[in-house]
């Protein structure tokens, strides 16, 4: 098979970007995405040329580091997969295809395709710890948890992390991402202790990094390669407001000594 | 109190406050559409309704700034939100597919803006009488300010009927995303109930429309004279 491939190519963060043709030529049909584009970064390396920079790292669907928005969409057009699963069988033959970063302000651009992530840690450490005791594993069984409820934090703890809900909503908003990283503590006896306080600075964070709000399009589920639901937003929205009853109850009466610190 | 207060300063807060006016104004909506129904059972039936509310100044005073009051913050918060939003993706993408989203939510600050000026006009129009009908200081046999009269001379105007008609369809679009959106906004999913939030947008657009276009059209074509 054969493809033109219109590529985005930027040297660097603060450096002009632009679109630049490539030829792929003798792809076969079971190449995933990334490795037609290390054939074709094979070829730019004889050639003396620059290769396109991509980020990339498990090729198996659970990392979540190959973020490229295909045809405008990220991780192209098959649902639920990452870009590394995505095979050119999908595609037919002669096609031209259209390769971009995410592209929001939370994520700058390191190089190429690469984008700088890091804002997505940075709310994950927002939401700070879970208190457990440590020392020896806790015997199975001694927390009781709700098959069901079980069954719908690990849904959540599905999130691979890697920016498409960002990537395809119109407003670069986050709430999907975390939203699932919420709801999967939240859900859970673990998470409770630190339940309200984590929403609020997650929510925090996530508004201090620069993505938007939702306009529930729901385009964020409809990319996600673990089609982690949009309920779980509805969810965060419910957490966020108990979290701010119950914080304002609580900093009235602050000298509480069980109160949670805030 | 003032947790609380910082919490309606997030993205989340401000979109909890668009969605609790927006349902106000909903609420609003449904009820003013069934009021003016009331045009199928003839002027006097239409006419004391509409004395009726007059009649009690102090209670339609207060409904009018308080529902004034939160079409503003709307409107002012839908203006914040969308510009915030339009910052967060400084560089678009040159090409962009849609999945998911209906057309309607794609078109909410477009349906907005029509509702804005709808709004405004028809307030100068049927409620201060400063643009249109010369009708509008109309007595009717009772007494009372004729209504009625008002609206059948309004809307036997081809370009009134044209103004009121794009004002529905701005409302169509507008509704039929905001009423589903405000549910998942305020927190609300339940595996049995989801289907039915999310027929609930294009539900109670297409009621509010469906009656108030057939006002306008029952007059329109003379069948209600
Ligand atoms: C007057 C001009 C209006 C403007 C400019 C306006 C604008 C907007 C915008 C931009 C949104 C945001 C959607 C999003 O976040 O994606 C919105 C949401 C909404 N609007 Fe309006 N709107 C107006 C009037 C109305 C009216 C008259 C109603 C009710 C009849 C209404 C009900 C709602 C509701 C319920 C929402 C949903 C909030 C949510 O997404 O959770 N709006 N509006
Ligand atoms: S490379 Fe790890 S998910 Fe694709």
């Amino acid at each position: 098979m054969r493809f033109t491939l219109n590529i985005w190519r930027q040297k660097g963060p603060n450096e002009a970007g632009r679109f630049v043709r490539y030829e792929a030529s003798d792809v076969s049909p079971g190449m995933s995405f990334l490795e037609m584009l290390d054939a074709v970064n094979q070829k730019l390396l004889v050639a003396g040329e620059e290769p396109v920079a991509f980020e990339q790292d498990c090729r198996e669907g659970i990392c979540g580091s190959c973020s490229l928005v295909i045809d405008g969409i990220p991780h192209g057009p098959d649902r639920g997969i990452t870009t590394c699963q995505l095979y050119m069988r999908r595609f037919p033959d002669g096609a031209s295809i259209t390769i971009e970063p995410w592209r929001a302000r939370a994520f700058p651009i390191i190089k190429d395709l690469v984008v700088d992530r890091s804002a997505l840690d940075r709310v994950m450490q927002a939401g700070g710890y879970i208190s457990v005791n440590t020392g020896g594993a806790v015997d199975g069984n001694v927390l009781l948890i709700g098959k069901d409820r079980a069954e719908t934090s690990m849904d959540a703890a599905s999130c691979i992390g890697c920016g498409a809900c960002v990537a395809a909503c119109k407003n670069a908003s986050a709430m999907l991402f975390v939203a699932a990283k919420v709801s999967h503590l939240a859900l859970l006896p673990q998470g409770e202790p630190e339940r309200t306080r984590r929403v609020s600075a997650m929510i925090e964070a996530m508004d201090r990094e620069g993505f938007g709000s939702c306009g529930n399009q729901y385009e964020c589920e409809a990319v996600c390669p673990k089609s982690i639901s949009v309920r779980f937003i509805a969810t965060l929205n419910r957490e966020y407001l108990r979290a701010g009853i119950v914080e304002s109850a609580l900093s009235s009466e602050s000298e509480s000594p069980h109160a949670e610190s805030v | 109190m003032t947790r609380l207060f910082s919490h309606f300063q997030s993205s989340v807060g401000t979109k909890v406050i668009l969605a609790l006016t927006g349902v106000g104004l909903v609420i609003y909506v449904i009820f003013h559409m069934l009021g003016n129904l009331q045009v199928f059972e003839g002027p006097h039936a239409l006419n004391s309704y509409a004395a009726f509310l007059r009649d009690m100044p102090i209670l339609l005073w207060t409904a009018r700034i308080g529902l004034l009051g939160i079409a503003v913050v709307h409107v002012v918060l839908a203006i914040h939100l969308s510009l915030n939003n339009r910052r967060a993706r400084p560089i678009a993408y040159v090409i962009h597919g849609y999945r998911r989203a209906s057309i309607a939510s794609r078109t909410m600050a477009a349906s907005g803006i029509v509702l804005l000026l709808f709004i405004v006009f028809h307030l100068l129009h049927l409620t201060a009488g400063i643009i249109g009908p010369a009708s509008a200081g109309l007595i009717d046999a009772e007494g009372h300010r004729d209504v009625y009269g008002t609206l059948i001379h309004a809307f036997q105007n081809p370009l009134m009927v044209v103004v009121y008609l794009a004002g529905q369809v701005g409302l169509a679009f507008h509704l039929s995303h905001a009423v589903s959106s405000s549910v998942q906004t305020l927190g609300f999913e339940h595996a049995a109930l989801d289907r039915l939030f999310k027929a609930a947008g294009p539900s109670v657009a297409l009621l509010v429309v469906l009656g108030n276009v057939a006002i306008i059209l029952a007059i329109f074509l003379g069948i209600v004279r």
